[in-house]
């Protein structure tokens, strides 16, 4: 028990010591993460908000599709991230393999079926003549694919959310895409692994509670916004 | 402003809407009547380019809407009210400027004009979903009218309105309409909303439309029994005419010779329409101009909106339209004996 508490405390003291090199792998998470989000959203909100409004052949096909992409197993996606970033492989011209540009594409994969499955989802619990009421009123497809998404924002956001946890938290795809390279891929979920492979549960643990924080602070300011959009309506 | 030919369109469910040709003039307003599952919203959907049809030919505000390089352009010219009012989660004022954001077009003026015209200027920064039922429906022709559209397409709009409010924004939307000089195609259940807003009224039926014309011919002169049981002729006769003066048919119905005015003639075999509200009711025989006279005894007194409904068993039913007040003053109840009447000219004859 010993350990683990005194893994707590090198924790805490490591997040308020300043240390440069946990500062680094924090902000490396963060980076990786906040732009595959992003990356995810710009795809993602649109793709499903569309696929919810039109019609078109072989749609139950394609929503199976994306309920299915909301379950991609990480390794899986790593491993295949990494035989298409590698040398030889198709995208091997880009020379993202163990650079955060890998890990970022990585993790798009694995957030964008989720916030384009919630998005569609969210999309589908508007009533289609709403869009259709839109198209009638003057607006260009965009313009009313625009305000639907504006109508069901909260259930966005909640999209969002659920995007960013997947891959905050995901270590298989960025271990295998990244490499870990110290100051250069290794991110709270690869360290963590590694520091619990080599014994330093201590170390382990305070990288943990930091990955937690981190966690717990994006989703509470994310929570908050939404919250108050929602008293607001 | 449009002009609608050889539409031939079939839904997955296997209805099919076949219309031949439909024209409605700059400034009219048109109404289409029919029940439910007749075709009437899918001719709506159709004319706002929400529905893949391939008709013959269709033609809006002058252009040919078949072969649009921009459906968004064509719809700007309209407007389209479905039967729910589907507002966004904004301030009223932000939903009626909503469709000049869209133009990307800023007119405050012509929003707040629109504002004041549909009474709801007291309501301009409250959040959509905080409105009454009847107040979304005139925030929704707010909308509908800040473009100054040359075509609105009314879906049922004022069917989840209570009777009051109702009528004052049918009242409201006559107004702008006639001053506007839009044209509006109305699709509609009821009979009086086609009545107050309507100069032309069509009755469509299981996907076909089965006569066009005026409010007074449609109602008056129902070309078939479908349309006559629709428009609400309560009283329809089998027979034959028998004799004709001038335009005077004495037609062989119901067991007694009837007197109608029509261009039928003698041996055609047709039926006998009798709206309710032609049929006059006494207490005694009564002598005057009118050709139509029977004694008959009451067999049903029940009540119909704000009127009863007499059915009167004179060989025939005949079925007569009634006050409260007359009811009470006469004393009229199922059993007693009267005296039933209608004008020649009340009557209408189908030819069958």
């Amino acid at each position: 028990m010993e350990f683990i508490f005194s893994g707590f405390l090198k924790g805490l003291s490591l997040l308020f010591s300043g240390d440069a090199e946990v500062y680094s792998i924090v902000k490396l998470s963060l980076a990786v993460s906040v732009f595959a989000t992003a990356v995810s959203v710009v795809i993602g909100v649109p793709l499903g908000g569309l696929i919810a409004i039109k019609k078109f052949p072989l749609k139950k096909i394609v929503i199976s599709l994306v309920n299915t992409g909301m379950g991609l197993p990480p390794v899986v996606v790593g491993l295949l991230a990494m035989l298409f970033l590698s040398r030889n492989g198709p995208l091997g011209f880009l020379g993202w393999l163990y650079t955060p540009a890998g890990m970022v594409l990585a993790q798009v994969i694995i957030a964008t079926p989720v916030i384009t499955g919630l998005s569609l989802s969210a999309m589908q619990s508007l009533d289609r003549k709403f869009y259709l009421q839109m198209l009638t009123l003057g607006a260009g497809q965009w313009q009313a694919l625009w305000v639907c998404l504006r109508e069901v924002k909260l259930s966005i956001l909640a999209a969002v959310i659920a995007g960013f946890g997947s891959v905050i938290s995901e270590v298989g795809a960025v271990m295998i895409v990244g490499g870990n390279i110290r100051h250069q891929t290794r991110v709270l979920t690869t360290a963590t692994v590694m520091e619990t492979h080599m014994g330093n549960f201590d170390s382990a643990i305070a990288l943990g509670l930091i990955l937690l924080g981190l966690t717990f602070l994006i989703n509470v300011a994310l929570t908050f916004i939404q919250q108050q959009k929602a008293r607001a309506e | 402003m449009i002009k609608l030919r050889n539409l031939d369109f079939r839904l997955h469910s296997g209805f099919a809407l076949n219309i031949d040709s439909l024209d409605v003039g700059e400034g009219e307003v048109f109404a289409v009547i029919g029940p439910n599952g007749a075709g009437k919203t899918t001719l709506l959907n159709i004319l706002a380019l929400l529905q893949e049809a391939k008709p013959g030919a269709l033609e809006i505000a002058g252009r040919n809407a078949l072969a649009p390089s921009d459906r968004t352009e064509l719809r700007r010219a309209m407007s389209y009210l479905f039967s729910r009012p589907y507002l966004v989660n904004d301030t009223v004022y932000n939903n009626v400027a909503l469709p000049l954001k869209f133009r990307g077009e800023r007119d405050a003026g012509r929003t707040a004009e629109m504002l004041e015209i549909f009474k709801i200027a007291h309501l301009r920064d409250r959040n959509a979903n905080q409105l009454s039922q009847g107040e979304r429906h005139r925030v929704s022709l707010a909308r509908a009218f800040v473009t100054r559209p040359r075509l609105v397409l009314l879906d049922e709009p004022f069917s989840s309105l209570d009777a009051r409010v109702k009528e004052t924004i049918i009242r409201d939307l006559g107004g702008i309409t006639r001053a506007a000089k839009t044209t509006v195609v109305l699709v509609t259940q009821d009979q009086e909303e086609a009545l107050a807003l309507a100069d032309v009224i069509a009755v469509l039926k299981e996907g076909r439309l089965l006569q066009r014309g005026g409010p007074q011919e449609i109602f008056s002169r129902p070309a078939s029994k479908e349309v006559a049981d629709f428009v609400g002729v309560e009283t329809i006769l089998s027979g034959e005419v028998t004799a004709k003066s001038d335009n005077l048919c004495s037609v062989l119905a119901g067991g007694g010779t009837l007197e109608v005015v029509s261009a039928c003639d003698i041996g055609d075999k047709v039926l006998v329409c009798v709206r309710p509200e032609a049929v006059a009711v006494s207490r005694a025989p009564e002598a005057n101009s009118v050709r139509n006279h029977f004694r008959g005894r009451i067999i049903s007194a029940e009540p119909w909106r704000l009127e009863y409904r007499l059915a009167i068993d004179c060989g025939f039913n005949l079925i007569a339209a009634v006050t409260k007040q007359s009811l009470d003053n006469m004393g009229l109840k199922p059993g007693d004996e009267v005296y039933a009447s209608f004008k020649a000219t009340a009557a209408h004859l189908i030819r069958r």
